[in-house]
């Protein structure tokens, strides 16, 4: 018998003596008024708690000590390993041998089971994972990675517990297996799919379509996100766009997605994306969306877009809806009309100064004349001679030369095929 | 008549003492979900930095600090948060008309020159006097706010808001040490939530005993002194048990003014802070929750379970007293100025649960305490306690609040929320603490509490002053 079977003895022997001591407690205080038999019970349950937590708290100081021995003996034994596969050096393809040689194993080996134990597996994948994500070279390769996983048997460690029953180990993997990009069975995905955890099953839509090249965006087909979509669902689909967009694969259609939407949060995040994606073949698709829609934020969002994808034949409809919109709405619409620059939409920008009282709209109308173009150069001036006193205060910001560095409209970036992105994923 | 009525105090007195235990061990039990919940939704550090640091759709933050006479640590404070790890925030600190060395010192460290503003004054503060931009590249996240004497912070912080561009704002004192992974951990509850997310708030600490290195906490400790201890276990109690319990069924009691994040147009349409409130924290968050409810909007607020910040807490018993009357004051003016929400079940679990519970056992508490005692002195000269049952009944309290901080204990340690530098003596000191906080800490915990109400009802001006510090050890 163990040293932890004894303990675990020795603590049913324990909470027996405990239960004993408590039926004396009770028989001793069995005439006492009703009061003091519950603060009796209470103060001998809480007794009990107290010792069952601290117990609880030693077992966890062991189990932690034993967990940071291994670890220390995974970077011990393989760290070096996992930094020269992370590295530069192994930017070209290598072979399993290769890979063995760095991680100090013998060749005889391959093939073999290196590590014995799943609490190894997990160990292993947990340092090799940190080490990916915090100090991976772009020059790395992602094949040699997978080559390597698989011979040290984390890939199918890592599938393994993602058909198991508990959440925190499905998720803890799978946030493995989606930045490490390895497949996963289809049968495990449908089975995540119907989780009732929505971050787990996200996740599991997530890992799939970063590992898949095709086929996998069908889930955007219908009104799949319902009301539940977040912030983080649109970095995630733009992780995976963006990487469809290197591997030299067309995009979907973002703004048929767009429309097939009720939830207008997950309107605008389609809407959004288009425009980080240079969409601009899909732009009249949102026409009817414009004019139908009472939605102020996916107006906000329309116009953006149309404004960086420079889309034209929209103008006329933004002057149209210009001053009928409220304030924020007025403010995104102008700057499309500024990033538009056709000249057309002088007087609406005019008209935005002029009759609108909201301080920030004015501030906002004059910061996009300013931007249009020459003519709006010209009509900055003419309108800052002509200013009020009370007007001067927007002017203001022009002449110096930390604002100035603000004014011009292009705080958000469109993405573009030819450029590289900071992206991780 | 004296002893019918001390027998029906006593029942209602244990009555309430029952209900008291009951609630707290539900409590236990939703911060324990809550917890669970977190291990699933929430990954470590490192991935949320790795999913959100690339990406150009991670929300932009401006971190608020208001500052009035900060001139021994504003230099060190800000450079702290020039430090904070997250891809696109801006540092707004508001000079509340010092009369020290603080906006010079600013100006001259920071190489800044007045810049115009953003002229809309979208909630009430006193006038903003300038804005100052710094010509060097490295401080062009740091934006400081000149504006007249407000006497508040909430003032302040009302004129960071005005500058503020961001939908998110964080609202924090300039003596807060924030942990450098703070906005991610805090954003990450924003950008997982389907629902708007109005108000997230952050597990705060005691930084009294801890080394600072290089404007971060690089050895946390429990305090040595007992009043910093006795408050490192009150907030410990009140992060995980209360608000990481509340925070399951999204009715946050409040969300500390150490360090805050909430929605910048939630925050501007319910008015912003109160510039005359005590408790400006709880009463923006009760704003924001009115405005939601009022217009019928889905709204989440979140808790971090992990430590985000850490401030220094009074280390003496004037500056506790000072700081503890201020608190009770503004308990009081939030029963008075938010009585509509008070057991109404239209404003939510909040309105309905999580207010009524402050109201009975926050507000009525110290009360109810004071008659006990002053019942209890009569009766001991008259010779009319029964003493086995006091002293069965004082252990039941007493085994119940040791029950109580081994459970924050084992939390803690689960929930990684705190890297102990001793991690056995920290916890040792946590349970002396719990042991001696009864005979010392509560009966001036209480006292303040009685003092504030007192003062608040004779209508006695209400000055707000910093505590005294004593700074945290460097190396």
């Amino acid at each position: 018998m163990d040293t932890i079977s004894y303990i675990r003895y020795y603590l049913l022997l324990v909470v027996a003596y405990i239960k004993y001591l408590s039926s004396r407690a009770f028989t001793h205080f069995e005439d006492y008024p009703f009061e003091t038999r519950t603060a009796v019970a209470i103060t001998l349950f809480s007794t009990f708690f107290i010792l069952m937590m601290q117990v609880a708290l030693f077992f966890a100081g062991i189990r932690r000590n034993k967990k940071e021995r291994l670890r220390n003996s995974i970077i011990y034994r393989f760290g070096k390993g996992m930094a020269w596969i992370l590295s530069e050096d192994a930017s070209q393809l290598v072979t399993n041998d290769e890979i063995l040689e760095a991680f100090g194993v013998d060749k005889s080996m391959a093939g073999k089971e290196l590590l014995k134990t799943d609490v190894e597996k997990k160990m292993f994948a947990q340092v090799f994972y940190m080490d990916y994500i915090t100090e991976k070279s772009e020059l790395s390769r992602i094949e040699n990675i997978h080559r390597m996983l698989e011979l040290f048997g984390i890939s199918e460690f890592l599938e393994k517990e993602v058909s198991l029953g508990n959440m925190r180990r499905i998720s803890d993997a799978l946030h493995k297996l989606r930045a490490f990009k390895l497949p996963v069975s289809p049968w495990v995905v449908n089975k995540l799919l119907n989780s009732r955890n929505q971050h787990v099953q996200r996740l599991a839509m997530y890992t799939t379509i970063m590992s898949s090249s095709d086929s996998a965006l069908d889930y955007f087909e219908t009104d799949f996100f319902d009301k539940h979509c977040c912030i983080r669902d649109e970095i995630e689909l733009a992780y995976s766009l963006q990487r469809r967009r290197k591997e030299g694969l067309k995009l979907p259609n973002l703004a048929r997605w767009a429309n097939v939407q009720a939830n207008e949060r997950t309107q605008c995040m389609f809407v959004r994306l288009m425009r980080r994606f240079n969409e601009v073949e899909y732009c009249g698709e949102l026409r009817k969306l414009f004019q139908e829609s009472k939605k102020k934020k996916l107006i906000e969002e329309i116009s953006r877009t149309w404004g960086y994808l420079h889309y034209v034949e929209c103008e006329d409809m933004l002057i149209d809806t210009l001053m009928t919109q409220p304030d924020d709405t007025k403010v995104a619409i102008m700057h499309a009309m500024t990033r538009l620059g056709t000249g057309k939409s002088m007087q609406a920008l005019l008209d935005g100064f002029r009759n609108t009282t909201n301080p920030h709209v004015r501030y906002e109308a004059i910061r996009c004349i300013y931007n249009y173009g020459k003519d709006g150069r010209a009509m900055f001036h003419k309108l800052e001679k002509e200013a009020t006193e009370a007007d001067q205060k927007y002017f203001a910001f022009f002449n110096n030369p930390i604002t100035l560095e603000k004014i011009r409209l292009d705080k958000e970036q469109a993405y573009h095929p030819s450029v590289e992105t900071v992206f991780n994923g | 008549m004296w002893v019918t009525f001390y027998h029906i105090f006593g029942i209602v007195v244990f009555s309430y003492s029952i209900v008291l235990m009951t609630s707290y061990v539900i409590l236990v039990f939703m911060s324990r979900q809550a917890q669970n919940q977190q291990d699933i939704n929430v990954p470590d550090d490192e991935t949320i930095k790795y999913m959100m640091q690339g990406s150009p759709l991670t929300p932009a933050v401006s971190i608020i600090a208001p500052a009035f006479n900060e001139e021994v640590t504003i230099i060190d404070n800000v450079n702290s948060l020039l430090q904070i790890d997250y891809p696109d925030y801006e540092i707004i600190i508001v000079n509340d008309e010092s009369t020290d060395r603080t906006m010079e010192l600013l100006i001259n460290e920071y190489k800044l020159v007045e810049v115009p503003y953003d002229i809309a004054m979208r909630v009430p503060s006193k006038p903003i006097k300038r804005v100052l931009k710094s010509t060097d590249e490295r401080y062009s996240k740091l934006i400081v706010v000149d504006k007249a004497h407000g006497g508040r912070k909430a003032d302040g912080s009302n004129a960071g808001i005005n500058v503020c561009s961001n939908k998110y704002f964080v609202c924090t004192d300039v003596d807060c040490i924030i942990e450098p992974m703070a906005l991610y951990r805090m954003m990450w509850l924003v950008i997982n939530s389907h629902k708007p997310v109005i108000g997230v708030g952050a597990t705060m600490l005691m930084s009294n005993g801890c080394l600072v290195e290089d404007g971060r906490v690089t050895e946390p400790m429990v305090p040595n002194m007992l009043f910093p201890m006795f408050q490192q276990l009150e907030y410990l109690r009140s992060f995980f048990i209360g608000k990481i319990g509340w925070s399951r069924i999204n009715a946050l009691p409040n969300i500390s003014g150490g360090f805050g994040l909430f929605d910048t147009d939630i925050a501007v349409k319910s008015g912003g802070y109160d510039s005359m409130s005590m408790a400006e924290d709880v009463d923006i968050m009760l704003r924001m929750v009115t405005y939601m409810n009022n217009n019928g909007f889905e709204y989440q607020l979140a808790q971090v379970p992990k430590v985000c910040c850490w401030t220094e807490g009074p280390s003496n018993l004037k500056s506790l007293t000072r700081q503890r009357i201020r608190w009770a004051r503004g308990l009081f003016e939030i029963v008075i100025n938010h009585k509509k929400l008070f057991f109404n079940p239209s404003y939510g679990v909040i309105g309905g649960i999580m207010l009524p519970y402050i109201f009975i056992f926050e507000f009525i508490a110290p009360i109810l305490e004071l008659i006990g005692v002053i019942m209890l002195i009569y009766f001991t000269i008259k010779g009319g306690v029964n003493w086995n049952t006091s002293g069965i009944v004082f252990g039941m309290v007493y085994s119940f609040s040791l029950f109580m901080t081994s459970f924050v204990i084992l939390s803690d340690n689960k929930a990684k929320a705190v890297n102990w530098k001793h991690k056995k003596i920290s916890y040792i000191k946590l349970i002396i603490a719990t042991i001696i906080e009864p005979f010392m800490y509560h009966p001036i915990v209480t006292y303040s509490s009685l003092v504030g109400y007192w003062r608040f009802i004779r209508n006695k001006a209400a000055v707000w002053a910093p505590i005294q510090r004593t700074g945290v050890k460097k190396k």
